[in-house]
C-alpha cells in the first residue's frame, strides 16, 4: 500500500525535476547563445581605421622569386626560414608643400615580422619590439619617416614581411599620412592589443599568489593548486620573450609559449572538475597529454617541428580542453545554479567562441584582419574566476557568522535543557533524601519512643502507676531528645554528640546515686566526615543501652566513659569508647530464667546488631568485679542507610 | 575622634554597669551559702498545671519561694508587686511569648537570674530565649533536687550551659557559606578563648578539663561562660535589627 503510493509521488518529484532540469538546460543554452551572438557581432564589428586617402594598397610582392601584383590585405604561404622575407614594393606621394608635420607609416596588423624601408633607407624593424612578435597578439606598428628621405613626388616603400611558422604570413592595408592623423588609431590598437593583454597578465600573476597561498593553507582542496598552476603558467608565458628575440633560452622560452595555452586550459579544466565537485576521472590525466606532447617536442626536436607539433596538438588540444570545460561547467551549472559555475560558464562561452573565430582566422576561412582574440578573451575567464572566488568566501563567511550564531543558540539551548535537567534531578534528589530522613525518623521513633509509649499505656491499663509509667515516660522524652538531638549537624565529629550524651546520663544518674566519670583522652575521637545521624542514634543508644544495663542490673556505683584514639601504624587511628562500671557484673550465658537475665540477654543482642550496622566492633567482659562494654568504631562508617532496619 | 570619645564613653558605660554586676554577684556568691534559700523568690511561669505543681513542689522543697502564674497577664501583675530573683518562664503561653516576658524582666530588673523551662531543650526556643537576655535552661522533666541545684546555682552566679546550646553556638562561629537554619545568633563578639571553652563543653568535657586544656583557673570557667551569654543577648530592639542587618537577615 505505502509502496504504490509512494511511487508515483516519487515518479512526480521525479518528472518534475526533469522538467525543471529540462527548463533550466533550456535557460541555460538559451544565455549561453545570446552570448555567443554578442561576441560575434562583438568580433565581427570592424575596427576603426584611419581615413582612407592615407591608405596605401597597391604593391608588386616579390616572394620565392616569383613577382605578382597584389593589392593589401594579402597572405603569404607559411616558412621555414626566417630570412627569407617576402618582399612588398610600392609607393605614396608626398608633396613637400602641403605637408607641415611629420609623415609616419602606420602598419596595424601583420604577422609576424616587418621592416620598413623608405626610398632605400629603413626606418623600422618590428623584429626588435618584444610584443610585436608575438603572432597572438595583434601588435601595430608605426614609424615616423623622417623628413630629410621624404622626395617631392612619388617615394619608394619597401616592407619585408618575415614570416616564421606555424601560421602563414599576413600583412593588413597600410596607411601612410601625417603623424598626427595615424598616431591615434596606433595608440588605440596598442591600448587594445597590448597594454590591455599586459594588464591583465598582471592580473593572473596575482591571481595566481592568491590562489597559491589559498592552496598552501588548503592543501586537501587540490582544485586551487591547479587552478595556481594556469594561472602562474598563464602570467609566465605572457612575459616571455619570443624565439626571434636575443635570449638566453629561446628554446625554453618557444616550449612554455607554445604549450602554454593547452597546458593552462588543462589546469583550469582540472580546477573545474575539482571545484564543482566532480570525481577525477581515471582518464583526466589525459587532458594534460598534448601540452606535455608539447613540451617533449620543445625539449627534444628543433623549434621547427615545436612549430609544427604546436598546430597539430596545442591549437586542438586548447579548444578540446575548452569544449570539456563547457561541458563541465555547465553541468555543475545545472546541478547546483550556483553563481561561480554560472560566471565561468559564460567566460568559457566567450573564450571558446573566440577561439573558434581564431580558428577560422588562422585557416583564412573567415576574410578579415587576422586579429586574434583567444588571449584576450582570457580576461573573461579571469573576471569570473576572481568573482567566483570573491562570492564563495563571502558565502563561507556568512556561512561560518550563521554557524557561530547557530552554535551561541545551541550552546544556549543544551544549557537551558542542562539547568532544568540539573534542577529536575537536585529536586528528585531532595526528594529522595527527605524521603529517606523520614523513613529514618519514623524508624528511630518506632524503635525508642514509640515502644515506650506503648509501654507507659500497658502499665496505666494494669493500674501500675507510680515508678514504672514514670520511668517509661522519662525513657521516652530521654529518646526524644536524643532523636531531635541526632538530627543536628555536628560535621562528623561524634564527641559533640556525646557532649549532649553526656549531659544527658549525667541527669540521668544523678537521682541513683551513681557517679558518671568521663575520661575523653584528648584529641578525642577522630573526625568522620561520612557520619550521619543514624550512625549517631545507633552510637548513642549502645551507650543508653550500657548505662541502663549499669543502673538496672548490676547495682554499679560509679560508670566510666573512656573515650581515646588507638593509634596504631597508620596514622589515622580508630576512635573507642569504653563503658566500665563497678557492678557486679551479669552471666553473659542467655539461658538463665530470670526475666532480667533474659531482658538482658535482649539488650546485648540489640547492642550487637546496632554496632554491627555501624560497622563497629563490639565487645562485652563481665565478670564479678564489673562490666566493660569496649565500641570500637570503623575507620569509615558504612553508607548502607536504606538496608539498616 | 569625636566617635572615639563616643565609643570610650558607652565602654566606660558598659564596664561600670558590668563592674557594678560583678560586685552584686560576689557579694551574693559570698553569702549565698549563708542566704536560706526562702529569702531567693523564683517566678514561675508556665501554663501547665501538673508540670507547674511538679516544679513548685521541687521549688518549695528546697525551700525557695516560688511564685506561680499562669499566664502572660498573670507573670507582669506578679512582677509589677514584687521583683523576684529568679524568673522561671515557658514560652508558649496561652496569652502571649515568653521571649517577651524575658525582654521586659532584663531591661527593667536586671539583678534577676532568666531561665527558660523547656521540654526538649531544643535550640529553636533556647537560642531565642537567650539572645533576649535568658540564661541557659531547665527541663521540665528534670528530678526535682536537679531542678533546686540547678535554681541555687544560678543564684549563685553560676550560669549552666549544655552541651548541645555550646555546641549550636559554637557550630555558628564557623565559618559557612549560606546561614544554617535556626534562630539568628550573632557571634562575632565572642572571643577566641571563649570559643574555645565552648568546644570543650561542646564535646562534653568538664569545667575543670577545659581549663585544664586552656590553662586557666576552674574557677574563671563560669565567669567566661556568663560573658558569653552576655554578648549573645540583644540589648534593644535598633540593635536587633542592626545585627540582623549586619548578619544579612535583613535586605533593606
Amino acid at each position: 500500500m505505502t509502496e504504490t503510493a509512494a511511487k508515483p509521488a516519487s515518479s512526480r518529484g521525479q518528472s518534475l525535476r526533469s522538467r525543471n532540469f529540462v527548463s533550466r538546460l533550456i535557460q541555460y543554452v538559451l544565455l549561453q547563445a545570446l552570448i555567443v551572438i554578442v561576441c560575434i557581432v562583438a568580433l565581427r564589428h570592424p575596427l576603426a581605421e584611419p581615413p582612407s586617402r592615407t591608405l596605401v594598397t597597391a604593391f608588386s610582392l616579390k616572394d620565392r622569386d616569383a613577382e605578382r601584383s597584389v593589392t593589401l590585405p594579402d597572405f603569404v604561404a607559411s616558412r621555414l626560414s626566417m630570412n627569407d622575407p617576402a618582399l612588398y614594393r610600392g609607393s605614396f606621394n608626398w608633396t613637400s608643400g602641403e605637408a607641415h608635420g611629420a609623415w609616419s607609416v602606420y602598419l596595424p596588423r601583420f604577422t609576424n615580422g616587418v621592416e620598413i624601408i623608405v626610398n632605400g633607407i629603413e626606418i623600422l624593424d618590428s623584429r626588435r619590439d618584444p610584443a610585436a612578435n608575438r603572432p597572438d597578439r595583434a601588435t601595430p606598428e608605426i614609424a615616423v619617416i623622417p623628413a630629410s628621405l621624404l622626395r617631392d613626388g612619388p617615394n619608394d616603400l619597401v616592407i619585408k614581411l618575415y614570416v616564421w611558422g606555424p601560421v602563414s604570413g599576413f600583412l593588413d592595408r597600410l596607411y601612410i599620412g601625417p603623424d598626427e592623423v595615424l598616431r591615434p588609431y596606433y595608440e588605440k590598437r596598442t591600448l587594445v592589443f597590448v597594454t590591455l593583454p599586459m594588464v591583465f597578465s598582471a592580473w593572473q600573476g596575482i591571481l595566481a599568489v592568491i590562489l597559491i597561498v589559498l592552496w598552501a593553507v588548503r592543501r586537501h582542496e587540490p582544485a586551487y593548486g591547479a587552478l595556481a598552476a594556469a594561472m602562474a603558467l598563464g602570467a609566465i608565458q605572457a612575459l616571455l620573450p619570443t624565439a626571434v628575440d636575443q635570449t638566453a633560452h629561446p628554446e625554453f622560452n618557444a616550449t612554455v609559449i607554445a604549450s602554454s595555452g593547452p597546458l593552462e586550459s588543462g589546469f583550469v579544466l582540472a580546477f573545474a572538475i575539482l571545484f564543482f565537485g566532480r570525481k577525477w576521472p581515471r582518464y583526466g590525466p589525459l587532458i594534460f597529454l598534448p601540452g606535455v606532447l608539447l613540451v617533449l617536442v620543445g625539449l627534444f626536436g628543433n623549434p621547427e617541428m615545436l612549430r609544427q607539433a604546436f598546430v597539430v596538438l596545442g591549437l586542438p588540444g586548447l579548444g578540446l580542453n575548452l569544449v570539456l570545460l563547457a561541458l563541465v561547467v555547465a553541468w555543475s551549472e545545472l546541478r547546483r545554479q550556483d553563481v561561480p559555475s554560472l560566471l565561468l560558464g559564460c567566460a568559457v562561452t566567450i573564450v571558446l567562441t573566440c577561439w573558434v573565430h581564431d580558428m577560422l582566422s588562422v585557416l583564412q576561412i573567415i576574410p578579415d584582419h587576422r586579429v586574434f582574440f583567444t588571449g584576450l578573451s582570457r580576461s573573461a575567464m579571469l573576471v569570473a574566476i576572481g568573482a567566483g572566488l570573491t562570492w564563495r568566501f563571502a558565502r563561507a563567511l556568512n556561512r561560518v557568522d550563521g554557524f557561530a550564531a547557530h552554535l551561541v543558540i545551541q550552546l544556549r539551548e543544551a544549557e537551558e535543557k542542562l539547568k532544568a535537567s540539573f534542577a529536575r534531578e537536585e529536586v528528585r534528589a531532595r526528594a529522595v533524601a527527605l524521603a529517606r530522613e523520614r523513613a529514618r525518623l519514623m524508624r528511630d521513633l518506632h524503635d525508642g519512643l514509640g515502644g515506650q509509649l506503648v509501654s507507659i499505656v500497658a502499665l496505666s491499663e494494669r493500674g501500675e502507676g507510680g515508678a514504672g509509667v514514670g520511668d517509661a515516660a522519662r525513657a521516652a522524652l530521654k529518646d526524644l531528645r536524643l532523636v531531635i538531638d541526632s538530627m543536628d549537624d555536628i560535621g562528623g565529629d561524634l564527641m559533640l554528640a556525646l557532649g549532649s550524651w553526656r549531659d544527658r546520663a549525667t541527669a540521668q544518674l544523678r537521682p541513683h546515686g551513681i557517679a558518671l566519670d568521663w575520661r575523653a583522652t584528648p584529641p578525642g575521637l577522630p573526625v568522620h566526615p561520612e557520619l550521619r545521624p543514624w550512625h549517631v542514634i545507633q552510637i548513642v543508644r549502645i551507650l543508653d543501652e550500657a548505662v541502663t544495663n549499669a543502673v538496672k542490673h548490676a547495682e554499679a556505683r560509679r560508670i566510666t566513659v573512656s573515650i581515646e584514639t588507638l593509634s596504631d601504624s597508620s596514622s589515622s587511628g580508630c576512635g573507642c569508647i569504653t563503658v566500665e562500671d563497678d557492678g557486679k557484673g551479669f552471666p553473659l550465658a542467655s539461658g538463665g530464667a530470670a526475666a532480667v537475665e533474659r531482658q538482658a540477654a535482649r539488650g546485648l543482642r540489640n547492642m550487637r546488631s546496632r554496632a554491627a550496622r555501624c560497622g563497629a566492633a563490639f565487645e562485652l567482659i563481665s565478670g564479678a568485679g564489673g562490666t566493660s562494654v569496649r565500641l570500637t568504631l570503623p575507620r569509615r562508617f558504612p553508607d548502607g542507610d536504606a538496608v539498616a532496619g | 575622634m569625636i566617635m572615639g570619645i563616643a565609643n570610650d564613653r558607652i565602654g566606660g558605660k558598659l564596664h561600670r554597669k558590668q563592674l557594678k554586676r560583678q560586685a552584686g554577684r560576689d557579694a551574693m556568691t559570698a553569702s549565698s551559702d549563708e542566704l536560706p534559700a526562702q529569702d531567693i523568690t523564683v517566678l514561675l511561669v508556665e501554663d501547665d498545671p501538673p508540670t507547674l505543681w511538679r516544679l513548685q513542689d521541687a521549688l518549695a522543697k528546697a525551700g525557695f519561694d516560688a511564685v506561680a502564674a499562669a499566664t502572660l497577664a498573670d507573670a507582669r501583675a506578679s512582677l509589677a508587686q514584687r521583683t523576684p530573683r529568679v524568673l522561671l518562664t515557658d514560652l508558649q503561653l496561652p496569652d502571649g511569648h515568653g521571649v517577651d516576658l524575658i525582654r521586659e524582666t532584663r531591661q527593667r530588673f536586671p539583678e534577676t537570674e532568666i531561665m527558660v523551662i523547656s521540654i526538649l531543650g531544643d535550640e529553636e526556643s533556647v537560642i531565642s530565649a537567650i539572645t533576649v537576655g535568658a540564661t541557659g535552661y531547665l527541663l521540665k522533666d528534670a528530678f526535682p533536687t536537679d531542678i533546686a541545684s540547678t535554681v541555687r546555682d544560678l543564684v549563685a552566679g553560676q550560669s549552666p550551659i549544655s552541651a548541645s546550646i555550646a555546641r549550636f553556638i559554637v557550630r555558628r562561629t564557623q565559618a559557612n557559606a549560606e546561614p544554617p537554619p535556626g534562630p539568628p545568633l550573632n557571634t562575632t563578639r565572642l572571643t577566641p578563648r571563649e570559643i574555645d571553652i565552648l568546644w570543650g563543653i561542646a564535646k562534653g568535657f568538664s569545667y575543670a578539663e577545659i581549663a585544664g586544656h586552656l590553662g586557666l583557673s576552674r574557677q574563671t570557667v563560669p565567669g567566661h561562660i556568663k560573658s558569653i551569654y552576655r554578648k549573645l543577648e540583644v540589648h534593644t530592639r535598633g540593635e536587633a535589627v542592626f545585627e540582623a542587618l549586619q548578619q544579612g537577615l535583613i535586605k533593606l
